[in-house]
């Protein structure tokens, strides 16, 4: 049909799928005082002529190095969860005390400077003692502060104004603090640069930094998890008084200036620029990256606002507006911004699925339904929760995989008794024995593992190649489903989808794109590359003994196709049943050369159509409630067995819907068929008429050596 | 100090009277006003929006609109670092002179330094930084605080208790400094006379009053007290007026002589002896150096001069309807 | 409402350290305990006081208003500017109301509505207003109370009773608003927003309502102040509002043991952390310390206050609040 093509093109040439991907990235946070930041520059780089040349913006380049440093002090503190309002006074004081030790006193300017930081951090230690140790209220007690350290600047001028007015320090360092530039920027300005970059990588990469959110995020959760948070607090006033001093020392070389006004009220300019750019108030979020904007943001504004040349009160009128705007702005994004993550994310597209088959209990129907597995006896009721993938090893012991994250062993023969064989920590959700016996194992949202004969839980592999054009960091796993291993020692293992954790994975359905693929990890050098990219919900992978191919299963797309990874083919996806009635599962081997295949739900003609129709998914998903949402059926299924050539040769229902209504996995085992479901609370066992009672997988395809 | 200034005086002076020879000597023909007609002034006050700088750049903008000229207001609003801007972005814009009013006399020093480097002609007001530049126009700040001292040493002589309170500026700030130099050196030498408190109110009028309710309950016998501004000194007034002191505490104090803060406090007696530096007065004379340095062709900084703004005292006996100007009347016919 | 243990603790600490300083001074100072100098003490901080009031309810709520200062001030001003254009009070009053009204009710929108934080809302207010009347009401800093209105200033300076009515006002308003948060079920409710506002929503009170009327009223207080303010000086100088007079102003409020996180403490709390103040500023002037001096040694004794309270009540890591600076 026409409009079915034009849709289809649609939602192929449209990326809709980036507006979500890019709001679910951290630095998204960043985007709107970057926002903020291109439109002050525009609107004032056309209000005022020259206001971007290279010697204004030399100039702009000082203020914004000396906040800059203000800013990155206050940062911390507030990212630790408190607030250091004696800064400005601080920067006073380093001001005058730079100006009296290097000019009157006659010091070198280093160590004046030195003198200088480490009376700031004198005070920054003050603070930090009385609000870390002490727990002294930040506000008030900086507050105290800021009143006592201004009034000793006052002092100290009123006793010195004359002398220090009449000295001046010539040295060439001063000189080139104080007017020279680096590539256009002050000193200042790239000592800021510098320190922040520095800071971010503390504060991101090193473990005292991520102590500094942790306490900022959480008080009591770091207290209880061992950090040490009366030091981490006190530290960071100490930093933000040092940074304070570091800049008043710029300021002196700058302006040698002896007003009593320096400093007064810049705590607020500063927390206003550290605001605008993101950080919160409180703690636990915020970065470096963002004081950088708000800084800038606040210097271009203010500047502007003079060059402007606007009667008094103007500028304070549009800087407590933009102030009010771009909180209100950063409040509502927080609060909200999950809501809208949750809506814009799903990013349905166009897929036609072939016509659907008849399912019914018509004998003729390749697809009968039957009561056969109403029969199957079952194992571990109420031991199990969730054994998505079963196995069992050669000694005829069964193990499952259960949503606590452990593996559990049901010991042969009769499987009554069990224990818990490992913990992983993950839900298992594909199970495959090696070679020389070890299990390996797919943990959904972990990745894949090996556990050895001894119990030993090894990791192979959590990471892939990161695709370059993805926005979403696909190269971590989010969903490893099955896997199977080729003779050479290669595991093929599926992951499900790169877009959603395995708790949402029904959402992935919605989206009828292929966001699913299949990662070959190589034990000889321990890599891990991706090889079939965008497939829908890939799930089971069954090696075809032919040491050159393997079959797996989209679910979504309700197909089995086959592909090959060796041989005179390899590279080739060929498929074998592109049409199933049902979302397909596991595929493992049975005694008689078939496959086996686990159906975990049956399609509907309304979903059907509603793949078709992307524009209405979408509608669904913004408007509706999610669970109101029209999803895949997941509660009916069975077990269908199929030849290599796409044949269907038997299927095994549970028509009353009783012990195995649906079956995530199924493994044909000495005559039996032993069947997991992932919202089952047993395991069945199906005696297969005429079945070999010797047979195993196991052995059948690594041969009788074993 | 003042042999200083009055030698940077007798200098503008001797400036004026060369270039007034070098013009043609009845009309000043087209030359004057060509010098003057499109250029740019630009002017970075403390903070517009008080007496003072609203009555300068009323007078400066009468004669800049009378001249065809242009003057660029940059309002710092009370920010020194906001000022530092402002100037900067002035030097970038290169304008044909600068009016710079000074928060202290350190602050905008490497500023002038810089604008006279660009070749920027720059006056400042009211106070000066340690560079001098083309031109100086503001009181003498000593001689105020001496005569505001004189007036009370000579109200509270002999039958009074002597004793006289300071209500003071910012302390940090030279004009305030320089006003309780100019006091404490003529109390020295009056015999008699005792200051029994001297306190910064911060220009500040509900700080003064605290500090003269308090000051005027330790002493009540107190004879007169020294004002720094007449707009702190409302504040003044308004404690000796609400200790019921009215008429008893002789209140001396200096300001720009605008009306409602100068004359009018006069009349009502709450300022005893007012000192007014006439801002419509310095307005004149910012805009002599204004027309002086437009036309004078020398290099930015090469001959500074000063213009003393001249004292006038005023009290209840002396007052005149012209003592004091108004906004409206310097807007209209100042300068 | 929550009478706890530390409330009692730090307003009891407050008045002790208060009584101490009052003996102290009255050793050290000649004439400190005349009683004209004991009304002055009180008189000096009135205005303070009154805007600690306001304060008071605001953070009691669990809230606070930084933009106190410059509505006040603001307000006054334009009153005054239309009082000297020639306009009767009966029109420059209610205008001056309206306008304070029009500030709280914006805060308290802002606070409660667009969910900002108070500190934040407040701060950018008081910015914001001092700039819109800066712009468009008041052309000049200092505006004088016109000849023609003297005797409102005469009303001010005047002492019924040798009680200076500064006095007088910050007394009854700490009356009123003691009563008010105590016996108004509006007030009771104010105390219960602040212990815990989920609760108090849970629980049926109207509390994005309450939060506009909280800085409304506030606002209205500081109107108050300020026109006391410009009554005793004669005039209202706007560039009040660059000065630290609103950190003096939460200094009183929390040092008589109001919690910042709401909920705790009383007008008496207020009443009292404003009366140490006064006697501070009070005997320090009258032995002509310097004003710098002064600061230091105030602050010092506010630090000493919060150190003692934090030893008698200490904060627990694990009930401290979290962001809870």
């Amino acid at each position: 049909m026409a409009s079915d093509f034009l849709t289809r093109w649609r939602y192929r040439l449209v990326p809709d799928k980036i507006v979500g991907e890019i709001l679910s990235k951290n630095w998204i946070d960043s985007a709107i005082p970057f926002l903020f930041l291109f439109a002050a520059v525009a609107v004032f780089g056309t209000l005022i002529d020259n206001m971007f040349t290279a010697g204004s913006v030399s100039g702009l380049s000082r203020t914004i190095g000396e906040y800059l440093l203000i800013g990155l002090g206050l940062t911390i503190v507030i990212m630790a969860g408190g607030i250091d309002l004696s800064i400005g006074s601080v920067f006073a004081l380093a001001n005058l005390m730079m100006l009296a030790l290097g000019g009157v006193m006659g010091w070198p300017v280093g160590l004046a400077a030195l003198a200088v930081l480490a009376t700031g951090g004198l005070i920054g230690l003050v603070n930090g003692v009385l609000v870390g140790f002490l727990r002294l209220r930040a506000f008030l007690t900086t507050l105290v502060m800021l009143i006592i350290v201004r009034a000793v600047v006052d002092t100290l001028l009123l006793a010195y104004t004359s002398q220090i007015s009449s000295t001046e320090i010539i040295t060439p360092v001063w000189d080139f603090l104080a007017f020279e530039t680096v590539l256009g920027m002050s000193a200042s300005f790239w000592a800021a640069i510098v320190l922040a970059v520095l800071a971010h990588i503390f504060l991101t990469r090193l473990r005292p930094g991520w102590h500094i959110l942790a306490v900022g995020g959480s008080r009591r959760a770091a207290h209880n998890a061992g950090i040490n948070v009366c030091r981490t607090i006190c530290l960071t006033y100490v930093a933000s008084s040092m940074l304070a001093a570091a800049a008043g020392i710029f300021y002196a070389a700058r302006l040698a200036s002896l007003g009593n006004d320096t400093g007064l009220g810049l705590e607020i300019t500063i927390l206003t620029a550290v605001v605008l750019g993101g950080t919160s108030l409180g703690g636990g979020r915020g970065s470096m990256f963002k004081t950088v904007l708000g800084v800038i943001i606040v210097v271009i504004i203010t500047n502007s606002l003079i060059r402007l040349g606007l009667r008094s009160g103007a500028s304070s009128l549009v800087l407590g507006t933009i102030l009010l705007i771009a909180v209100a702005i950063d409040v509502r994004w927080v609060k909200n911004r999950a809501k809208l993550l949750a809506r814009s994310y799903v990013s349905p597209t166009y897929f036609a699925l072939p016509p659907l088959q008849l399912v019914s209990r018509d004998p003729a129907s390749p697809y009968a339904i039957n009561d056969l597995l109403s029969v199957a006896e079952p194992i571990g009721v109420g031991q199990v929760d969730g054994p998505e993938d079963v196995i069992l090893d050669a000694d005829c012991n069964l193990y499952c995989g259960s949503r606590d994250g452990d593996i559990i062993r049901f010991f042969a023969p009769d499987h009554r008794q069990s224990e818990v064989y490992v913990h992983i920590g993950g839900q298992t959700l594909g199970l495959a024995f090696d070679r020389d016996g070890s299990l390996l194992v797919c943990v959904g949202g972990m990745g894949l593992y090996k556990v050895t004969t001894d119990r030993q839980v090894i990791k192979l592999s959590d990471e892939t190649n990161r695709s370059w054009l993805s926005i979403v960091d696909d190269s971590r796993m989010r969903l490893a489903d099955d896997l199977d291993i080729a003779p050479d020692g290669r595991v093929f293992f599926s992951e499900a989808t790169i877009r959603y954790e395995t708790h949402d994975l029904i959402i992935d359905a919605l989206e009828g794109r292929g966001n699913g693929r299949i990662i070959c990890y190589d034990p000889r050098d321990g890599s891990s590359r991706t090889v079939l990219p965008g497939l829908q919900f890939p799930n089971g992978i069954c090696m075809v003994p032919d040491g050159a191919s393997f079959l797996f299963a989209e679910t979504w797309a309700c197909r089995i196709s086959r592909y090959y990874y060796d041989g005179p083919r390899k590279g080739r996806v060929e498929s074998v049943i592109p049409d199933l009635p049902g979302y397909p599962d596991n595929i493992n081997l049975a005694s008689d050369g078939n496959f086996w295949c686990g159906i975990i739900g049956m399609r509907a003609p309304a979903f059907d159509l509603a793949q078709k129709m992307p524009g209405f998914r979408r509608r669904m998903v913004m408007q509706i409630a999610r669970d109101e949402w029209l999803y895949p059926n997941m509660n009916t299924g069975g077990v269908v067995k199929f030849s290599l050539d796409g044949t269907i040769v038997q299927s095994l229902w549970d028509g009353i819907g009783e012990r195995h209504p649906q079956v995530t996995s199924m493994r044909e085992h000495k005559g039996y068929l032993y069947l997991g479901g992932i919202f089952n609370n047993r395991i069945g066992r199906y005696k297969i008429p005429g079945a070999d009672p010797d047979w195993t997988a196991t052995r059948a395809y690594w041969g009788a050596a074993r | 100090m003042i042999l200083k200034t009055l030698t940077l005086a007798g200098l503008g002076l001797a400036l004026t009277t060369g270039l007034a020879l070098a013009q043609d000597a009845d009309s000043p023909g087209p030359a004057y006003y060509a010098a003057l007609e499109g250029k740019t002034v630009g002017f970075v006050p403390i903070s517009m929006g008080f007496d003072l700088t609203q009555g300068w750049l009323a007078g400066m903008q009468r004669q800049a609109d009378e001249l065809g000229y242009k003057i660029v207001v940059r309002d710092p609003n009370w920010s020194v670092e906001s000022g530092i801007q402002a100037i900067q972005s002035l030097i970038e814009e290169a304008p044909d002179l600068l009016v710079i009013q000074n928060n202290d006399n350190r602050s905008y020093n490497r500023l002038v330094q810089q604008a006279l480097a660009a070749g920027i002609p720059t006056i400042q007001v009211q106070q000066r930084v340690a560079t001098p530049s083309d031109a100086y126009v503001g009181p003498d700040w000593y001689d105020i605080g001496r005569r505001t001292a004189g007036a009370l040493v000579s109200a509270c002589g002999a039958g009074t208790s002597g004793k006289i309170a300071v209500v003071e500026g910012a302390t940090a700030s030279p004009a305030s400094m320089l006003m309780l130099a100019g006091i404490n050196d003529l109390v020295a030498k009056s015999a008699g006379i005792t200051i029994v408190s001297s306190q910064a109110a911060d220009w500040d009028a509900s700080k003064a009053f605290a500090i003269t309710s308090t000051v005027l309950l330790q002493n009540p016998d107190l004879c007169g007290i020294a004002g720094f501004w007449d707009v702190a000194d409302t504040g003044t007034a308004g404690a000796i007026r609400e200790a019921g002191l009215e008429g008893k505490v002789v209140l001396a104090t200096s300001g720009g002589g605008n009306r409602e803060a100068g004359c009018d406090r006069v009349a009502s007696g709450e300022f005893s002896v007012y000192h007014s530096y006439n801002v419509a007065g310095q307005a004149r004379d910012l805009n002599a150096a204004i027309k002086m340095l437009l036309q004078a062709d020398i290099e930015a900084g090469s001959a500074p001069f000063a213009l003393i703004s001249p004292l006038l005292q005023i009290t209840q006996a002396n007052m005149t309807p012209s003592s004091c100007w108004t906004l409206d009347e310097l807007a209209k016919m100042g300068g | 409402m929550s009478a706890g243990r530390g409330r009692v603790a730090q307003e009891q600490i407050i008045l002790g350290i208060a009584v101490v300083v009052f003996v102290l001074f009255s050793v050290v100072v000649p004439d400190f305990l005349s009683g004209s100098n004991v009304i002055s003490m009180v008189q000096n901080v009135s205005v303070l006081g009154i805007l600690g009031i306001g304060m008071a309810i605001t953070i009691l709520g669990r809230g606070i208003d930084l933009s106190m200062v410059a509505s006040m001030s603001v307000a006054v001003a334009w009153m005054l500017v239309q009082l000297n254009a020639g306009a009767p009070l009966s029109q420059a009053l209610p205008l001056a109301i309206l306008f304070s009204v029009a500030v709280g009710m914006i805060n308290g929108i802002l606070v409660a509505y667009v969910e900002i934080p108070a500190i934040f809302a407040t701060l950018a207010m008081g910015v914001a207003v001092y700039g819109f009347g800066k712009f468009y009401l008041v052309e000049t800093d200092v505006n004088y109370l016109p000849e023609a209105w003297q005797w409102l200033a005469d009303i001010a300076t005047a002492r019924p009773l040798g009680i200076p009515v500064s006095v007088i006002a910050f007394g009854v308003c700490a009356l009123l608003a003691h009563l008010g948060l105590r016996y108004l079920r509006d007030g009771r409710f104010i105390y219960a927003m602040g212990d815990n506002p989920v609760a108090a929503r849970t629980t049926g009170v109207p509390v994005r309502v309450l939060i506009v009327l909280q800085y409304v009223v506030s606002a209205l207080i500081a109107l108050l102040a300020g026109l006391l303010m410009a009554m005793l000086v004669a005039s209202m100088n706007t560039r009040i509002v660059s000065s630290t007079l609103v950190y003096d102003v939460i200094l009183v409020v929390v040092l008589g043991g109001i919690s910042l996180s709401g909920g705790r403490g009383g007008i008496g709390s207020v009443v009292v952390g404003t009366l140490l103040i006064g006697i501070m500023l009070n005997g320090m002037t009258m032995l002509n310390l310097t004003y710098t001096a002064q600061n230091v040694i105030k602050a010092l004794i506010l630090l000493l206050a919060l150190i003692l309270d934090t030893l008698i009540n200490p904060r627990d890591e694990q009930t401290a609040q979290q962001g809870d600076i």
